[in-house]
């Protein structure tokens, strides 16, 4: 709703066309439009009654009467002039969005469409959409207003939950039409994970897996499953399968690497990181595991690796780690000044994420 | 010299490797305390913490004797102002001398141990005899006022608290007698939880109360008291430093980690990073756990220490850490790289494949097979009881871990038991006298627990210091043997005390050499010493 209010500003700070009025009418348009300046929307909206009453063919006056209802967020008393003004002029953009607000104000989101798809006002007719039930179009819609205004709060929030609402839906169509499909078990699979039902989502995937077994990423995610309850040997047995039915599969690389390092195997854990950068370099997740698998067997390796994450992060929670992974290793090389600086960079980025917004 | 007892610790290393339990679980005779602490369903964050356990010869018969710390009734809910209750003998602490026969007598009454105050909630106990008489003494955390009671010698003990001035305050949780200033008097540090009262109290949980995280209430600093000589202590706790870091302070172990000759402090925090106080060697300490590589898991988290030991595990002769923690993070091994240096190695030391699942909670670094490495030892169990409910890969009561050192690598060894119990204190020691390292644990609403060691054909060396110059207890001394080192100390694991006496598995060895460093900066060296023995070592005069 504060979206909404923002538009509606904006739009009434830019409305300058007014169709010819009688005066008596002109006079008490004006009369309105002073009371919205010191903020008396009760008597601008008196006033702008009086000038419709004098001026029933004037689209304006009834535009100004509905956009003042719409201030004082009265969206079901300001629909009827605005449809009025409307029917006045049907080609006045700004008549159209403060329509469409009011009607999405009062809930209508169906109703609001139309008129924001007039003016092309891609922000709220996304909104709209994604109240009227339909996702996928109000992704669209509100991925096209972020590409104009990339940092606007709203359209994120709204543009996230869409997303979501579109995820709900395509799973609840995917098991609806499909319900023993080994994707309806993986998705279901994946939604018992997320809350954490490790049993349920080992079952779904193992359902899965017995429709398809050469479905590619279905043992990756059960393994994290498994991963997620620490059980790092039945983890690295489903790491290990898809890594071996997907040679070419970096995260399976990745995935396995860091499990093998989780059970102590630090040798074959460095091999498969290695492998994992060979598949996909410069992924600093694969690189810090690395770091890690050799910093005690081989420094000079762990250093390479630690240091190419520093370089690809930057100013993240992973280059921090990498830092202090580097001071560990240079303390256990005695070089201790070396330690102390990176002791610092990684002081200094903890700093800096921890003030950052 | 430490080539050629090296060269003993790798042959050592050949030896049997059984796979049959290490222990059997037992049940102790005579002993028929129940640690209650009063679930609610209020879930006050103090019901989820006791309670310690001490393994000591009270009365010098040459036995190992046990003292119990209970924790208190808890009113559902507790109304503001309100104490806990510690009236009823069910709530009392308990201790338990050992009989010729290996059963126990209660004999807390005629002891003078059964106030434990009562409107205390009991939490750990520590042991040292900070007067020097020969007899331990006992001390008693709580939250609430801790007690110190004086070991009169005659199988008596008098609460000396107000007189000592080391009551404390509010929530302590472990503690340790260590002589951090090598006066020959043993000092007395406290670790403090959080600032809570019943007051502050808060339920958790979104779908079911559950516990609170610590992170909901502000941290605390820890007490270092000064022993003046005269039977008082002076709190020094603002002006060593120790005062400056504020925690969520459980489990504390002590080692001189750099050797310098002074005793160091490591202090188990729970979410929040590890605190290791350097001591500087002037009455002050530096708190350097992140600078040293011992604040943080090797991927730089916040770790929820527990319960810690500082042994050394890979036999290089500096001290190392593991310490226990909360499941998702494995327990950690922080390896001494020397020069003051720690590497965080919880996957390298076996550690990560071993915990994950699991709460850890008291610890030990024995060698329970006697065959010259230290293995650990570790009890365990969820802080909250319904935690299934939140995360269902986890489980409220687990069996504990033992973990058989293989030259520095730590693998699942058999502890006789998988009996789930949620775990808390454990104390180590050689309860029975036969060379081979038992333990006894604590769980919450349980009795407690003897594992008692199944022995076997390895040989073994233990030794009891004497100090002179020293603190009469030795604690500071670092005692090599055929190439293991051991720092005398009766601190470490969780809110518990363990056998002072130092032992060594031998292996397949039956002689040793004997190198003891003591708190005095006097360097004693005792050849060809037989096997399978108890030894007195007395402080020499001569440096």
């Amino acid at each position: 709703m504060t979206h909404a209010l923002l538009w509606v500003s904006l739009l009434l700070q830019t409305q300058t066309a007014a169709p010819a009025v009688p005066a008596e009418a002109t006079s008490f348009l004006q009369s309105g439009m002073q009371s919205e300046n010191t903020n008396d929307v009760e008597s601008a909206i008196s006033a702008y009654r009086r000038a419709a009453d004098l001026a029933p063919s004037s689209a304006i006056v009834f535009f100004r009467l509905g956009a003042a209802y719409v201030k004082k967020a009265d969206y079901t008393d300001a629909i009827p002039p605005l449809k009025h003004a409307a029917e006045l002029n049907p080609d006045a953009p700004a008549i159209q969005q403060m329509l469409g607000f009011a009607l999405l104000g009062a809930g209508f989101a169906s109703e609001a469409i139309p008129h924001f798809e007039k003016v092309n006002e891609a922000g709220a007719l996304g909104i709209a959409q994604l109240q009227a039930g339909l996702p996928a179009d109000s992704v669209a819609n509100l991925r096209a207003a972020l590409a104009r205004t990339p940092s606007d709060p709203d359209l994120l929030f709204y543009l996230s939950r869409a997303a979501a609402q579109l995820s709900s839906q395509s799973l609840d169509n995917l098991l609806a039409s499909f319900p023993d499909s080994p994707r309806a078990h993986q998705a279901k699979g994946q939604t018992d994970w997320q809350q954490k039902m490790y049993a349920e989502a080992e079952k779904e995937y193992q359902k899965a897996l017995a429709l398809r077994p050469d479905l590619p990423g279905l043992r990756l995610e059960l393994g994290q499953v498994y991963e997620a309850q620490s059980d790092w040997p039945k983890a690295e047995n489903e790491f290990r399968q898809e890594a071996k039915t997907q040679p070419g599969s970096a995260e399976a690389a990745y995935r396995l690497g860091d499990v093998l390092l989780q059970e102590g195997k630090m040798k074959e854990a460095a091999e498969e990181l290695q492998r994992s950068n060979r598949i996909g370099p410069d992924m600093a997740d694969t690189l810090y595991s690395l770091g890690r698998a050799t910093a005690s067997s081989d420094p000079a390796t762990a250093v390479r690796a630690f240091t190419r994450v520093t370089e690809l992060e930057k100013q993240t929670s992973l280059a921090a780690q990498a830092y202090l992974a580097l001071a560990g290793v240079h303390r256990k090389l005695g070089k201790n000044e070396q330690a102390s600086r990176d002791m610092q960079d990684y002081r200094d980025i903890r700093a800096l994420i921890a003030v950052a917004p | 010299m430490l080539l050629l007892s090296l060269c003993t610790v790798g042959a050592l290393a050949q030896g049997q490797k059984g796979s049959a339990p290490i222990f059997h679980v037992i049940p102790m005779r005579g002993v028929d305390f129940v640690l209650r602490n009063s679930l609610t369903q209020k879930k006050y964050l103090i019901e989820t913490m006791p309670g310690g356990v001490a393994m000591l010869d009270y009365n010098n018969d040459g036995l190992m004797d046990i003292f119990l710390v209970n924790a208190g009734h808890v009113r559902d809910p507790m109304s503001p102002g309100m104490g806990f209750d510690r009236h009823e003998p069910a709530y009392w602490n308990r201790l338990y001398r050992q009989n010729k026969d290996g059963s126990f007598t209660d004999v807390t009454e005629q002891a003078g141990l059964a106030n434990a105050g009562d409107t205390n909630y009991g939490m750990g106990v520590a042991v040292g005899d900070y007067d020097n008489d020969g007899y331990p003494d006992i001390y008693v955390t709580n939250y609430g006022k801790n007690i110190l009671y004086h070991n009169n010698g005659d199988g008596t003990f008098t609460d000396v608290t107000a007189k000592a001035g080391v009551g404390a305050g509010g929530w302590s949780v472990s503690a340790g007698f260590f002589d951090y200033d090598n006066d020959g008097r043993l000092d007395l540090f406290v670790t403090r939880y959080l600032d809570w009262s019943v007051e502050k109290s808060k339920t958790c949980g979104e779908k079911q109360p559950t516990y609170c995280p610590p992170g909901d209430f502000p941290p605390i600093a820890n007490i270092l008291y000064h022993n003046r000589g005269d039977g008082t202590f002076e709190d020094v706790s603002v002006s060593s430093g120790i005062a400056a870091k504020k925690g969520h302070s459980l489990g504390v172990a002590f080692a001189d980690y750099d050797g310098d000759g002074f005793t160091d402090v490591f202090v188990a925090n729970d979410v929040t990073a590890q605190f290791l106080f350097h001591n500087n060697g002037n009455g002050t300490f530096s708190e350097v756990g992140l600078d040293s590589g011992a604040a943080l898991t090797s991927n730089g988290k916040m770790l929820s220490g527990m319960g810690v030991a500082f042994q050394d595990y890979d036999n290089d002769g500096l001290p190392d850490l593991v310490v226990t923690e909360l499941p998702h993070q494995p327990y950690i091994a922080f390896h001494n790289e020397g020069q003051g240096a720690f590497s965080a190695e919880e996957l390298e030391s076996g550690f990560g494949a071993l915990s994950g699942k699991v709460s850890g909670w008291g610890v030990g670094l024995e060698d329970f097979d006697n065959d010259g490495w230290k293995d650990a030892f570790i009890v365990q169990g969820h802080v909250f009881d319904n935690i299934s409910f939140y995360d269902g890969s986890l489980h409220y009561l687990d069996p504990p871990l033992l973990a058989i050192n293989r030259k520095g690598h730590f693998e699942k060894g058999d502890a006789g038991s998988d009996v789930p119990v949620a775990g808390r204190g454990a104390a180590f020691g050689d309860l029975n006298n036969d060379g081979w390292i038992d333990v006894v644990t604590t769980s919450l609403g349980e009795h407690p627990r003897l594992f008692q060691n199944r022995g076997g054909n390895q040989h073994w060396l233990t030794i009891s210091l004497r100090g002179k110059r020293s603190n009469r207890d030795g604690f500071g001394a670092r005692v090599q043997v055929n190439g293991q080192t051991r720092f005398a100390t009766a601190t470490g694991s969780y809110l518990s005390s363990n056998d002072k006496r130092l032992h060594f598995g031998l292996g397949d060895v039956d002689a040793a050499n004997i190198e003891i460093h003591w708190p005095s900066g006097i360097r004693q060296t005792i050849r060809n010493v037989k096997a399978d023995q108890f030894l007195v070592v007395e402080e020499s005069t001569a440096p």
